[in-house]
């Protein structure tokens, strides 16, 4: 006798099954079956993960599914071949489309639609009725199923052990359409059914406590033996024979589905390769002119014989489609990934990267040995990307085009949530208990940790959180939308899988992820956002328009020493990549000059090369202090282009593969279960299988222990050189601009924001610094966006935009511009223009009026006046408020215009506040910033600032960075964990921060190690006056204060004003 | 007229202050209680240890964690000012009978020829705040002669608390905008124009103030100079459910007793039937001549205010009330009143005879007073599996099933407390037993069903899972047995009784 299990819920159908999808295949080919089905309701998403474990096991396994219909009975549908397939998803792509994402609504009609060569199993209702029988409209609704669906139909037959299986078999068997045994799977094994009651808690949003009959009774929904389903069945063996009959009839499998990755259809009759030829050709003559080196059309004609093999020619001509599209629509874009950094995606203009430049070899990333899959991901201006995305649907259509779907896993912090909730934990436990993880960490529970937090590990209760909390990691919780990546068929895209809608209006989705596609071999094209694109772009445009030069990606002059000369000072702030202060205390160590260096550079900051230990032993070979030298003489292929220290995602696994003894797909395998943070076991069997191996080779162990800590640190955040390569030259192209064009390049990022690591106030500071000038917020010359106004010097002056005035909206200050004729003389004009009073009063917030000659106090005493315009008889005649006697306000002195400057729009182009404060610094020695470059290595300082930018990076072992700004420039602070845990107050609260420590000097690179921290929030509040300060406090009488009838401590009076420490910006925190 | 006073108590730990009056070891740690507040979880109260170390209201409760390692976070519980402002309210009534709740953090008081009974007004508010402090909270407080002065002065001011007669435009002077209790977006403005004391605004002409900042503006600023009258909102003791009765000469006697509950009842009861309303509980205390004050309470199934079957309840309770010397007053209380369900007509109907019945409750109170509450039991359905827990005892009639019996499995109308061990002869491995030995009577199964598999509830306990059996012998009984676990092998110790059906 034989089984195959038809009926099994897997945790893709969200919060009802309590098992992976593989778990469940493994375990029913451990158990023997002939198949197993997974049926998730509405939903195939957990297919593909089923299949190949089933693959990988040697079990059959049946694609399929559980209809939930709005009007009747659950039907479970097995597709027995590739159309059956393909009408199953469209079934389900109906239901979704009318739905709202996450939901189906199926109707009876929808599935005796499309139900030829699928077979069904309904589900009869769990109780019987009063008679003990099935109620006359589940009878009814059988009636119905059986006269259309005829022979292919069944009756779902379980034993659930609720006490009367024996009498719902007995009437099942009386229905007249034959039983199918199942046993309603819902765990792979019986101990899952804690974390199946704990899932069924967070679905039903109560605790386990309160969950009562929401529960199952009993644990009997897992994979049995087959010999125990055939006991269970005895009285009924032809339940059992017709389980394996439906197995039988379903020899639908997914590999056959790659075989519908459509074909390129052609406009003209020639194939797909010819027409990618024609294009390349065409391309190489535009950017290499007529003469092509050799070299180069050699290689052309390699990659293009490769496309050929590989039957790559549509996937490549799809992208040259919409980047084309890109083009026409002048929208910046840029390609990367392992396949975009070759000669051809250079000639066909998907990347402007050229690949003779940065000695990027196309076969270093494919190549017929390794089955790879093509990467290429083509990266939008961040603005205009859904224009794309809608081409790409209107293009192809919604038959045809669809984003990739994410699965969203449970992490850490959400599972530690969700099981501390539905076990019945309070907030604060739960909140305490995520504290004692570690962000990024892949560790499980520390000890240590959670009794640091209060917690007992011991406790019975807690320790079954914590169990359930490991079980549930990794567990998906929804589909969402990939970033941006797209399949795009010729075939229907349901004839492959359900479409569905995503959440962002006018975008649907498909059920599967890209590993899911990936392992069926459907391809994916990547659609991304870059907010650099946007800001280049934007910059583009003002060089043009002020300084008539066209640029584009392409014809930025490549290789200007000025622009490295300006790279290796770390005057890199706003440009993209290289801005972070990693990268700029890097950047004067390494001191690139050409454009490798500038891939390095992107590179080497970064977790795999840190953790791998790989930084300085770099650093030193390139000062030359080290000898270049390569571990083995097979490693120097890999490793020639990086001074024999491997840097790159791409080295670290040759190298495995080479030197370790790895198959190619092992080594994608390994790299893969670094990312997924579940595969534990995994990993580490592979970090035997790597040191073994080197060692068995003669590499040191060090070696290759640093070799897998850098394979590690690359799991997470997977950055190869060909990543690297297409963002040095983002990096290079941004720089460029920050050198010839300041001017632009300020104007274009604060037009751009937010985006990078810099407030508004630092990139305008920076801009001066380098010589532009800059103007304030003005009615009568202000536009929305910041502007380049007549040249001054060098550069345009900067004209700051309404955008930068905190709570303006776009489409008033557009009022405010189209009335402005020959420019406003009264704030009334503007009101008469419709600008609303709540935008004028920003406007005087921000002190907008100076063209006017009012300053921001005055003109905000005109506002509410504005309120009183006379109406009706009286228009036109003078308001009453034009009649007052003229008042004296209050003088306001220049610190407080640059309080409200930074309340209003978060910089001021008066001063900067910390120049106010100089004279209280002089007197407490406080050294200002720009001179600490005059100081020696080691002498101690006091410094002072506003705090720009916290950042304590998860490689650095609790070293907290702070940079502090003054009005003579920044310094940067590095406060150790020891000295963090004893000033974690002063600095995580401080605005303006002191610190005391020793200087470091390293060449360029100057770095405060702090010592003490002081926050002087207290010295900002002095920056605005504070009357009646010297006043006594309030008591009773003399004797009372002993008594302390009426408390007296002065602090503890309201001051009855906004602090002005509030409003300078707290500093943004980086992990 | 009499010249009106009043006073401002500010409480400026009121929450936290109390928290760490009920849990005496928050007094001496830092702790914030946090409320959620458009999706972000917020400190809506800080003790004065975290705002010492830099925790406000207001800020974002994962700074606060950050700022203060080890702050303890305790939940933001809405209305607890409220509450609590109202309490203090009633316990102040004993300096003023005019009080009123100043949310979200004050008092407010009228207490306009209060004082003399205090001495002086010093004395008076010096008694008010140090008691408050005694009590632990955390108070400041403030007397003038308009609400609005003595507000700003107990919030803001920094000299002498209690504001002569008439010298409310001098106290007000150098405070802030924010003492004459504006709405923010004036006081922002007003700090923009760079007026940080009332007196660099004080002056300006009536009509570009109202045209800048509105009336209400200006109706703030005579309310606390007194051009314009303030009402309060007054704090009203709500009327308990209480009656006296003093007596001219001591009663001594049971006699004596029995007069004074019956006098007592019929007087409450008048008033509860007035207002549809019944006891659930009473108390009765008899203030004694020696100054000892005895005492007896009851309490019911329904709510009543049937005379007769309240005075049988306390009847029992006479004889363990001990005159002594004599009783000077009885007073009755009610803490605990219901509304009353109009009297059932029927005297026989379906739902005559069933819990609404009310001589069956009234039947019930006096077999609860007699044999005690304890050994009568009413069951309702808990949403368990597990059979012991499936049901619960409930306290009242009126209790309504948190969830329906439940009726598509077969549960006995008599279950065991506790499962008893009975010897079975069954084939294994689930297979209904043939027959079992029950207290020495040996029962041949004639007719089963089964298994129902019931797990335990892995939260609560540990174990092993039970099979039941619903069997029925030769004699027609029916039974509720089951195995406890998988089929062992031993059998003997595995099988238990657990109920039997009607």
């Amino acid at each position: 006798m034989n089984y195959a299990e038809l009926q099994v819920t897997s945790n893709f159908s969200f919060l009802r099954g309590g098992s992976h999808p593989d778990e469940l295949v493994e375990q029913a080919a451990n158990l023997g079956y002939m198949a197993i089905a997974i049926t998730d309701r509405n939903s195939v998403a957990g297919v593909v993960r089923a299949h190949q474990a089933a693959k990988a096991t040697g079990i059959r396994f049946i694609p399929a599914c559980r209809l939930d219909l709005l009007d009747g009975p659950s039907l479970l549908a097995y597709p027995t071949d590739i159309t059956a397939w393909g009408r199953l998803c469209a079934i389900l792509t109906k239901g979704n489309i009318r739905a709202e994402k996450g939901q189906c609504h199926l109707y009876k009609q929808d599935v005796f639609a499309g139900a030829e060569g699928i077979k069904f199993i309904t589900i009869p209702p769990d109780a019987l009725n009063a008679r003990f029988d099935f109620d006359d409209t589940f009878k009814a609704d059988l009636k119905e199923y059986q006269q259309v669906l005829g022979d292919e139909l069944y009756v779902a037959a379980s034993r659930s052990y609720n006490g009367d299986d024996g009498k719902r078999l007995h009437r099942l068997s009386q229905l007249g359409v034959p039983m199918v045994a199942t046993n309603d799977v819902h765990y792979h094994e019986s101990g899952r059914r804690e974390l199946q009651d704990v899932v069924t808690c967070i679905r039903e949003k109560c605790t386990i406590r309160n969950a009562g009959f929401k529960l199952h009774a009993n644990a009997e929904r897992y994979l049995k033996p087959v010999d125990e389903l055939e006991r269970l069945f005895r009285q009924y063996p032809d339940a059992l024979k017709n389980a394996c009959e439906i197995a039988d009839a379903c020899q639908f499998s997914l590999d056959t589905l790659k075989y519908l990755e459509p074909e390129w259809v052609s406009p003209d009759g020639r194939t797909a390769d010819e027409h990618l030829a024609a294009y390349t050709w065409a391309g190489a003559e535009r950017m290499f002119g007529e003469n092509i080196d050799p070299k180069i059309s050699e290689q052309i004609d390699f990659e293009l014989a490769f496309f050929k093999r590989r039957k790559l020619a549509p996937y490549f001509l799809r992208i040259h489609e919409y980047t084309n599209k890109a083009k026409e629509l002048n929208i910046l874009h840029q390609g990367r990934g392992s396949a975009a950094n070759c000669t051809v995606c250079f000639c066909l203009g998907i990347t402007p990267v050229n690949p003779t430049k940065s000695r990027l070899l196309f076969s270093r990333f494919m190549s017929d040995a390794r089955d790879e899959w093509p990467d290429v991901d083509v990266d939008f201006e961040h603005e205009r990307r859904e224009e794309i995305i809608q081409w790409i649907y209107e293009t192809y259509g919604r038959e045809h085009a669809a984003i990739v779907a994410t699965v969203t896993q449970e992490r850490h912090k959400g599972a530690i949530r969700d099981a501390g909730k539905a076990m019945g934990l309070s907030e604060d436990t739960i909140k305490r208990l995520s504290g004692a993880i570690w962000d990024f960490s892949e560790e499980a529970f520390d000890r240590e940790r959670i009794i640091a937090q209060g917690l007992n590990p011991d406790d019975p209760h807690l320790h079954k959180v914590l169990e359930l909390t490991e079980q549930l990691m990794g567990f998906p919780r929804q589909l969402g939308q990939h970033t941006g990546g797209f399949v795009i068929t010729q075939c229907k895209l349901s004839d492959i899988c359900p479409v569905m809608n995503a959440r962002m209006e006018n975008r649907t989705q498909l059920e599967w992820n890209k590993d899911d596609l990936e392992a069926l071999g459907i391809l994916k094209v990547d659609v991304l956002a870059l907010g650099m694109l946007t800001c280049i772009r934007k910059a583009f445009d003002l060089v043009k328009q002020h300084y008539g030069r066209e640029l584009t990606l392409e014809n930025v002059p490549q290789d200007d020493p000025a622009v490295y000369e300006m790279i290796c000072h770390a005057d890199t702030l706003g440009v993209f990549q290289i801005e972070s202060r990693a990268q700029m205390s890097m950047l004067p160590r390494l001191k690139p000059r050409i454009f490798y260096d500038l891939v390095i550079e992107v590179a080497i900051v970064r977790p795999g090369p840190i953790q791998g230990d790989m930084v300085h032993p770099y650093l030193r070979r390139r000062d030359k202090i080290d000898p270049i030298e390569y571990p083995s003489a097979e490693l120097e292929e890999i490793l020639g282009r990086t001074l024999g220290v491997p840097l790159f995602q791409e080295q670290a696994m040759e190298i495995a593969i080479v030197a370790a003894g790895f198959t190619p797909a092992e080594a994608d395998q390994l790299r893969r279960s670094m990312a997924t943070f579940k595969a534990k076991g995994l990993v580490s069997q592979f970090q035997k299988k790597l040191v073994d191996g080197m060692t068995a080779k003669g590499y040191t162990e060090e070696f290759a222990k640093r070799i897998f800590k850098q394979l590690e640190g690359f799991g997470s955040y997977g950055f190869p050189e060909s990543h690297a390569t297409s963002f040095a030259h983002l990096v290079y192209i941004s720089s460029w601009l920050k050198w010839h064009y300041p001017d632009v390049f300020a104007a274009a990022l604060l037009n751009s924001q937010p985006m990078g690591f810099y407030q508004p106030a630092q990139i305008v500071i920076d801009a001066e610094r380098h010589g532009v000038i800059m103007r304030p917020v003005d009615v009568n010359y202000s536009l929305w966006d910041n502007t380049l106004e007549e040249k001054d010097g060098r550069y345009c002056t900067v004209r700051l935009g309404f955008r930068q005035v905190k709570g303006l909206n776009e489409a008033d200050m557009q009022l405010l511009i189209l009335g402005r004729g020959n420019g406003y003389i009264s704030i009334s004009q503007l009101s008469d223009a419709g600008v609303p009073q709540a935008a004028i009063e920003k406007l005087t917030d921000a002190d907008a009026f100076g063209s006017m000659n009012l300053n921001r106090r005055e003109a905000l005493w005109e506002v509410p006046a504005l309120n009183d315009k006379p109406i009706g008889l009286f228009t036109g005649q003078p308001s009453e408020s034009t009649l007052e006697t003229q008042i004296a306000l209050p003088f306001m002195n220049p610190a407080e215009h640059v309080v409200q400057d930074y309340a209003a729009t978060g910089l001021s182009l008066k001063a900067h506040p910390v120049s106010f404060l100089r004279e209280q610094f002089n007197l407490l020695h406080v050294n200002p910033t720009g001179n600490l470059s005059n100081l020696k290595d080691g002498d101690q300082v006091k410094i002072a600032g506003l705090i720009t930018v916290r950042q304590r990076p998860g490689t650095a072992k609790g070293i907290l960075f702070v940079t502090i700004e003054d009005e003579t420039g920044f310094a940067n602070l590095v406060v150790w964990e020891k000295t963090f845990e004893k000033y974690r107050k002063d600095i995580l609260q401080a605005r303006l921060l002191m610190a005391e420590g020793k200087l470091q000097i390293e060449g360029e690179v100057i770095h405060v190690i702090v010592k003490r921290c002081f926050n002087l929030n207290k010295l900002l509040g002095g920056l605005t006056p504070i009357e009646n300060d010297d006043q006594p406090v309030l008591t009773l009488s003399r004797a009372d204060e002993q008594t302390a009838a009426v408390p007296n401590d002065r602090n503890q009076i309201p001051s009855g004003k906004t602090e002005a420490k509030d409003i300078f910006h707290k500093g943004r925190n980086f992990k | 007229m009499m010249n009106k006073r009043y006073v401002s108590l500010w409480f400026r730990h009121l929450l936290t202050d109390r928290l760490a009056l009920r849990q005496p070891e928050l007094k001496d740690v830092p702790f914030v209680l946090v409320g959620a507040e458009r999706n972000r979880q917020v400190v809506m109260a800080a003790n004065h240890l975290a705002e010492a170390q830099g925790v406000t209201t207001g800020m974002a409760a994962a700074d606060a964690k950050a700022i203060v390692p080890g702050l303890q976070v305790i939940d933001y519980i809405p209305g607890q000012a409220d509450k609590l402002l109202n309490a203090l309210g009633e316990w102040c009534i004993r300096y003023s009978p005019f009080i009123a709740v100043d949310l979200p953090d004050g008092l407010l008081m009228d207490v306009s020829g209060c004082a003399h009974l205090w001495d002086s007004e010093h004395g008076y508010l010096k008694a008010i705040v140090t008691q408050l402090i005694s009590k632990g909270y955390d108070v400041r407080g403030a007397m003038a002669d308009t609400i609005g002065t003595a507000w700003a002065v107990a919030r803001f001011g920094r000299e002498k608390p209690i504001i002569a007669p008439g010298r409310q435009m001098e106290a007000l002077l150098n405070l802030p905008p924010t003492a004459l209790r504006l709405e923010q977006v004036i006081l922002d403005r007003l700090q923009k124009l760079g007026f940080h004391t009332i007196k660099s605004f004080i002056g300006l002409g009536r009509t570009a103030m109202r045209r800048r900042f509105g009336d209400d503006f200006l109706s703030r600023l005579n309310q606390a100079l007194g051009t314009e009258d303030e009402p309060l909102q007054l704090l009203h003791p709500v009327e308990a459910y209480s009656e006296r009765l003093p007596c001219m000469e001591p009663i001594c006697t049971a006699t004596g007793i029995e007069i004074a509950i019956k006098t007592l009842l019929e007087k409450l009861c008048q008033r509860l039937q007035g207002e549809g309303k019944g006891v659930r509980t009473a108390i009765l205390r008899g203030y004694r001549v020696d100054g000892l004050v005895i005492g007896a309470a009851i309490a019911t199934n329904r709510a009543t205010h049937h005379v007769e079957h309240l005075f049988k309840l306390f009847e029992l309770k006479i004889p363990s009330l001990e005159p002594a010397l004599g009783i000077e007053l009885f007073t009755l209380d009610a803490p605990k009143v219901e509304d009353v369900e109009p009297g059932q007509e029927l005297l026989w109907s379906a739902e005559g005879c069933g819990l609404a019945d009310t001589s069956l409750a009234e039947l019930l109170d006096r077999l609860a007073n007699k044999i005690g509450a304890a050994n009568i039991h009413r069951f309702l359905p808990q949403e368990h599996y597990w059979p012991e827990r499936s049901i619960k005892t409930s306290a009242s009639l009126k209790e309504k099933p948190a969830t329906p019996w439940r009726t598509g499995r077969a549960r006995p109308s008599l279950l065991l407390p506790r499962p008893e061990r009975i010897e079975v002869t069954a084939l294994i491995p689930d297979y209904p037993p043939m027959l079992f030995i029950y207290k020495n009577k040996v029962h041949h199964v004639k007719k089963a069903d089964g298994p129902e598999r019931i797990e335990r509830e892995w939260w609560l306990d540990q174990g092993e899972h039970r099979d039941y059996y619903q069997v029925e012998d030769e004699s027609g009984q029916r039974y509720w047995l089951f195995r406890s676990g998988h089929y062992t092998g031993d059998q003997s110790n595995q099988w238990f009784i657990h109920g039997f059906f009607a």
